[in-house]
């Protein structure tokens, strides 16, 4: 089977901080930012962006819809 | 009709519901958590629909005195903010209250004191129910726990405000306003163009002029006006108490919680119960009225109250005024902007509770 690598792409603009994906995620690859976006709130980042496998956790979870993840086979 | 179902956003709802309640106007100012208000009013351009007036203002304070002059022109308006924006509200919200002019305000609160967190709390209870403002008033603080409540909530406050001329708040937290539930939305309702008879809208041949004002120079005319205000108090504290109880018929120990909270106590009456610990929960709706005679009912059938809120003990006194010392009244909240888990909440039930 081929090895599956993924990458999230994070609206940081729409994200509330409430760190449901960072929690759902088996690999560590999301952490909150110590930066804030224009509202105040620490947004998800892939803190680990070569941990990321693609399983869209992440996404499912999110309340907001804020995350899209893309997946290559390599 | 059948009724609209939309996926929405706890501040999403409150704008959407006062577009659909008739609101004749909205002055606001961003604020996180509550922002998403003013962003959801100036897309949706309802001056261009209903013909409501949306501005933001240069300033809460400006903005809760442009609701004040809205409202003495008979006017459904409206205001919404955050803690630390409700708290510039409060010189024009008891003027308001002393001209007993309708209004709705919505308080989407975060954690305190001062700047504090962006994060959900509920510690403006004592500021909400007890007057945040300066003399003997009260404000009608309605507590919602959903989605769904949210935007009930609005057009349910708007009929309250007009019908005891007073103040109405919403008091929801940084968790409601953000969340995203299914909302039933309500058919849109008309702007009423009536004139209302107390409103200063020019004076008719017909009749004196209406005169607004909280202001009365004569100590014997304010405190005739003092004695009026507390008789509309209590007929509210008589006719609009609203509650909802949960597994409270077999009950030894007692959950009082509204909004988030209520929520999270939910899951802990289920878990508690689940250990063979029989609790039940009571959520007010109305924080003011508050429903006391229902908690000193179940105070003398109860082993002891438990008030779970999200600040450091505030609607505690008010449930122990109700139980008047019939059981132990005990308070478990996290602050800050820290939800309480529901397990939290049962395991300090258990050491504050059932183990002392």
């Amino acid at each position: 089977m081929a090895k599956v690598k993924g990458s999230i792409v994070v609206n940081i603009e729409r994200c509330k901080g409430c760190e449901i994906c960072m929690i759902s995620c088996p690999t560590g690859t999301i952490a909150m930012a110590k930066e804030v976006n224009s509202k105040g709130y620490n947004y998800a980042w892939p803190a680990n962006p070569d941990l990321c496998i693609g399983c869209a956790n992440c996404a499912i979870v999110c309340p907001d819809g804020v995350i899209t993840v893309y997946r290559t086979k390599i | 009709m059948e009724r609209e179902l939309r996926l929405m956003k706890g501040n999403e709802a409150v704008a959407e519901a006062a577009i659909r309640a008739g609101a004749d106007g909205y002055f606001g100012y961003p604020i996180t958590p509550q922002s998403e208000i003013l962003e959801y009013l100036m897309a949706s351009k309802p001056w261009e629909t209903t013909g409501m007036v949306v501005l933001q203002a240069e300033s809460e304070i400006a903005a809760i005195n442009m609701v004040y002059g809205g409202a003495a022109c008979g006017k459904k308006v409206m205001t919404t903010s955050s803690s630390p924006g409700i708290s510039l509200k409060q010189e024009g919200i008891t003027y308001i209250a002393g001209a007993e002019l309708p209004c709705l305000i919505v308080n989407v609160v975060r954690g305190g004191p001062g700047l504090g967190t962006i994060q959900p709390a509920q510690s403006d209870y004592f500021q909400a129910t007890k007057g945040g403002g300066h003399g003997d008033y009260h404000l009608i603080v309605l507590a919602p726990a959903s989605v769904q409540e949210m935007a009930d909530f609005v057009g349910l406050g708007f009929d309250l405000a007009f019908r005891y001329r007073n103040p109405v708040m919403i008091l929801s937290d940084g968790a409601i306003g953000q969340m995203m539930e299914k909302v039933y939305l309500s058919p849109p309702k008309e702007r009423s163009e009536e004139i209302l008879p107390w409103a200063t809208r020019g004076k008719p041949a017909t009749r004196e002029r209406n005169i607004i004002t909280s202001l009365d120079l004569d100590p014997k005319g304010q405190e005739i006006f003092n004695q009026k205000l507390i008789a509309k108090y209590n007929e509210i504290k008589e006719k609009e108490v609203r509650f909802e109880e949960f597994q409270c018929d077999d009950a030894e120990y007692l959950f009082v919680a509204y909004g988030t909270s209520a929520r999270v106590c939910q899951k802990s009456v289920e878990l508690a119960r689940g250990e063979g610990i029989k609790a039940g929960l009571l959520r007010p709706i109305t924080l003011f009225p508050f429903p006391s005679v229902r908690i000193n009912e179940l105070s003398s059938k109860v082993k002891g109250i438990m008030s779970v809120e999200m600040s450091a003990g505030q609607m505690v006194e008010d449930v122990m005024l109700a139980a008047n010392g019939k059981v132990p009244v005990v308070h478990f909240g996290r602050m800050g902007g820290i939800v309480t888990t529901p397990e939290e909440v049962v395991e300090n039930l258990k050491l504050k509770l059932m183990e002392s």
